[in-house]
């Protein structure tokens, strides 16, 4: 509008530099102006004033609002799913606003599981929560249906709702984006993984590769063999060693038929009978052959011990029976797994632990139970366990060192019992400025420990320490609360 | 009456009350608890002996708690009513317990005594001797006020931003000094112009001329009609008395609460709540000043139903109100509105009250199925007839509106003037819903 930009200018520079013109007025006003100009009263600042008001609401009377055709914005699809009751969704509000992050991942995991989806009222307010929490996104991909998908379009934030083929991905991806995609072959398509991977293999860069063969760890298998003996020549050597690492996995590789062959001629199992041939004596001789086959601290076996009380023969020996499945023994000393442990425990007990190590390696799990009468604690042992084993076993250590078998026992997957997560939170409870953090592993913490919860207090009474614990009771039983809620909102 | 939750945290004072009253919507934390049609009570266990004693009048909200605490409500009050929301079966209906008839019917009586109060006799001449002394002062300020207006256009604005907050705040305290508490508060804002955005110079000015309108018109007030009068007069600082306010015939409807917005200014908060007369299709603003953390006097929340009397402020467009009688408070399915049917039939309503009252604030209207769209890199809210509002870009609630409407066009509740409005709630499934 010509009258308004001529307002402006004269407004900016002020009037002692120049009035407005006549001619800026458009001829419904000019009358008025006219008037304004011959009003003797008026100073040049009050005209210019008043002229300027004049010209103020005229703009404002004269609005016409702006018309644009064929602005044809496409709607959200239907929805498939049904959405979540309404109590579901007053919890996840309620999830939201307390903030716990394991908690909503734990509501979106009971929404997927029951097909159903987040109301539209707060679909954007779990969204928001995808950029801090980017694990959280293909939950909230499902949950949020066709709704999230439509604002996914319109929010780069929310972008993550478009289905792209896994072989662009693996084609032109980030290194990111691909090493996540061959991590999930992996598990349900071992050889199309190993596949893949080897068709690109010669374009990969060093770090790459690295990133990729870590993928690999998961369900290797004899099959697995050619491809990986035949890069024990790559040049890059952090690819050689996890290339070595992936070897030492599989039972029939090069390197570990090396160890075995070693390992035969230095550990012996002796029975000799004594005394007129009434008493036998039994023992464990390990003795490294001369001349031992140097190519073995190629394979990442060091060769001196760095603890006085181990020599450097027991030293190498020890390392070489962490990479040896443990089936191995029962061969060589023509014995069950049962008297093979014995005879370890009571001739060389310096090679359990290796030989704990070759268990948790293999993952041989009846292996593992010959081990947990034994007076020390083998945390390596645990994911091979079933659920009630591993927390008979951590329960046995648990007074002895709470913090370390707390520690383990948040790395484990399944929720823990009310039995043990109440002996937990009595421990906790001790040294609550140390576990301040009940949130983060909410999802192990039973509902039922709820009806105990109250009563739980720190073993030794500490006035500060108490008040302490009572807040983290008190917040942990709202977690808690939310938890059960949950559950009641997908299971009614 | 039932509040939904929203609505009830809406009632809280602060964040804190609203978890502390979310804690206490538990049943193990009560003691006794019941209900009828007037009030809602119940008995929390708190740290003393004896148990809080809680009471919600369920017709005009308001709220009783023995508890010592001094936010209003308080978390007892919020969790009290929240447990009913989430879980009205735990409430039995039954007589209220002497404790509430007593609060009851205390608040009934207090209202009638309000009535008679405001008969007591006033000495006429000794506040027509106040009234002169205070426009004698009013005018003298905005003799002053017109000179420094005219020293800035004489200069010119290109300079102004480089101005320190001392200039806008000793004239603003000038004013406060000649009881011009409203010419204060709109140079306060002219000095909060954001001078680092573009276009400043168009706010600027708008501003700055709406302060000359009304100080020139002040001047020449006994020229004007009645309304614009008392308009000038509201917009100087001129209060008008309540009582007086009150004995003047109000407009009876239901009003649905459209939006409540709070901000705290000098240890003060000042609550604008935007109603809608469902009946007689007014728009109202009912203002509340309370010292912060703490609660008015009325207990309004978005989403709910007054069935009420409002008296509207003498003024050419109508549109702050006081409540002059409060009869319920309904939340049933909103009546019928009559909404705008789109952005042209709202321009023309605009220049109608524009060209009767130019320096009138932001005012609520609903339109008719607004859908927002992306055009030229921005969202607009686009009606029926494919007009065109642009949001501000910083608009951040136009993901929650997208999410509400997947795409369809939604009638909305908004707030603005000229051609900025800004979205506050939405019609879904017949239920308004406050953004």
């Amino acid at each position: 509008m010509k009258l308004w930009e001529q307002v402006m200018n004269t407004a900016m520079l002020g009037t002692d530099k120049g009035a407005l013109l006549d001619d800026a007025f458009p001829d419904e006003l000019s009358a008025i102006n006219e008037q304004l100009k011959a009003n003797a009263e008026l100073d040049k600042e009050a005209c210019f004033l008043n002229q300027a008001a004049l010209a103020f609401n005229y703009q404002a009377c004269g609005f016409i609002p702006f018309r644009k055709e064929g602005i044809n914005q496409p709607k959200a699809q239907p929805e498939e799913k049904l959405y979540c009751s309404t109590f579901a969704a007053q919890v996840l509000k309620d999830v939201l606003e307390i903030e716990s992050i394991p908690l909503l991942e734990y509501w979106l995991e009971h929404c997927a599981d029951a097909s159903q989806l987040v109301q539209a009222d707060i679909v954007t307010d779990v969204l928001d929560k995808s950029v801090q929490h980017p694990k959280l996104k293909p939950l909230m991909a499902a949950c949020s249906g066709k709704l999230g998908e439509w604002l996914g379009n319109y929010n780069p934030l929310w972008d993550f709702f478009k289905i792209t083929p896994d072989e662009e991905i693996w084609a032109n991806g980030k290194q990111e984006q691909r090493v996540k995609l061959l991590q999930a072959i992996r598990k349900l398509e071992p050889k199309k993984a190993l596949e893949w991977l080897q068709q690109t293999w010669p374009k990969e860069n060093a770090t790459a590769k690295l990133d990729l063969l870590k993928t690999l760890t998961v369900n290797l298998a004899e099959s697995d063999l050619p491809w990986l003996e035949s890069l024990l020549t790559e040049k890059a050597q952090k690819v050689k060693d996890e290339v070595l690492n992936l070897l030492k996995r599989i039972s029939g590789s090069s390197v570990i038929r090396l160890y075995s062959e070693i390992l035969a001629d230095s550990v012996i199992l002796k029975k000799e009978k004594g005394l007129l041939g009434i008493l036998s004596k039994t023992s464990i001789q390990m003795k490294l052959p001369t001349g031992l086959d140097e190519s073995v601290f190629n394979t990442g076996i060091e060769k001196l011990s760095s603890n006085k009380a181990v020599s450097d023969e027991e030293f190498i020996v020890s390392q070489m029976i962490k990479f040896t499945p443990p089936a191995f023994w029962e061969k060589q000393f023509a014995a069950t797994p049962g008297q093979v442990v014995e005879y370890f425990e009571k001739y060389a007990p310096l090679f359990i632990p290796s030989l704990v190590a070759a268990v948790a390696r293999f993952g041989t799990k009846d292996w593992a139970l010959l081990f947990l009468t034994f007076d020390k604690f083998y945390a390596e042992l645990l994911k091979l366990l079933p659920p009630l084993e591993q927390e008979k076993y951590l329960l046995r250590f648990l007074a002895e060192d709470p913090q370390t078998l707390i520690a383990h026992a948040m790395q484990i997957d399944n929720e823990w019992s009310p039995s043990f997560a109440l002996a937990a939170l009595r421990e906790m409870a001790g040294k609550p400025y140390q576990y301040n953090n009940q949130g983060v592993f909410i999802r192990l913490i039973p509902v039922a420990v709820l009806n105990g919860l109250e009563s739980i207090e720190p073993k030794e009474p500490n006035p500060m320490q108490n008040t302490w614990w009572v807040k983290d009771r008190e917040y942990l039983g709202k977690l808690l609360t939310l938890k059960q809620q949950i559950q009641q909102a997908f299971n009614p | 009456m039932q509040l939904t939750e929203e609505q009830i945290f809406a009632l809280a004072p602060d964040d804190a009350s609203k978890k502390a009253g979310k804690d206490l919507a538990n049943p193990a934390k009560w003691v006794s608890k019941g209900i009828n049609e007037k009030a809602l009570w119940g008995e929390c266990q708190g740290s003393g002996s004896k148990p809080y004693q809680t009471q919600v009048d369920l017709q005009n909200i308001a709220f009783k708690c023995s508890c010592p605490s001094r936010k209003f409500p308080c978390k007892h009050g919020l969790g009290l009513l929240l447990l009913q929301a989430r879980q009205p079966g735990l409430f039995n209906v039954s007589d209220a317990p002497l404790w509430v008839e007593d609060w009851i019917s205390k608040r009934a009586v207090k209202e009638e005594k309000q009535v008679v109060k405001s008969e007591k006799p006033v000495d006429e001449n000794a506040q027509a001797k106040r009234q002169q002394a205070r426009e004698q002062k009013v005018n003298d300020g905005i003799q002053e006020l017109l000179l420094w207006l005219k020293d800035i256009i004489r200069n010119g604005i290109l300079n102004i931003p480089e101005k320190g907050t001392s200039y806008w705040e000793n004239m603003a305290r000038r004013m406060v000094d000649n009881q011009s508490s409203g010419l204060a508060g709109r140079i306060k804002t002219l000095g909060a112009t954001r001078f680092w955005e573009e276009g400043w110079q168009t706010n600027f000015m708008n501003q700055l001329l709406q302060l000359y309108l009304i100080a020139n018109g002040y001047q020449n007030r006994e020229n004007l009609p009645p309304d614009l009068q008392q308009d000038i007069k509201t917009a100087v600082g001129f209060n008008i008395n309540q009582e007086i306010l009150k004995e003047m015939p109000g407009v009876n409807d239901t009003w649905l609460v459209l939006a409540k917005e709070s901000r705290i200014e000098e240890k003060l908060t000042i609550e604008r709540n935007w109603l809608y007369g469902t009946q007689n299709n007014k728009y109202a603003l009912i203002l509340q000043f309370f010292v912060a953390g703490q609660s008015g006097a009325i207990s309004l929340t978005p989403g709910m139903q007054l069935q009420a009397e409002l008296v509207f402020i003498p003024s050419t467009v109508p549109l702050r109100a006081i409540i002059k009688n409060q009869q319920s408070t309904v939340s049933d399915k909103p009546p019928a509105i009559n909404p705008f049917s789109g952005w042209q039939q709202l321009a023309e309503f605009e220049s109608r009250l524009s060209s009767s009252l130019p320096f009138r604030g932001e005012q609520p209207y609903i339109v008719k199925n607004l859908k927002p769209v992306q055009f030229n890199k921005q969202w607009w809210l686009q009606d029926e007839q494919e007009h065109l509002v642009p949001l501000n870009h910083g608009f951040r609630k136009i993901w929650k509106i997208l999410a509400l409407g997947g795409g369809e066009a939604l009638t909305m509740a908004v707030i603005g003037r000229e051609n900025k409005f800004e979205p506050i709630g939405v019609w879904r499934r017949e239920t308004y819903s406050a953004i």
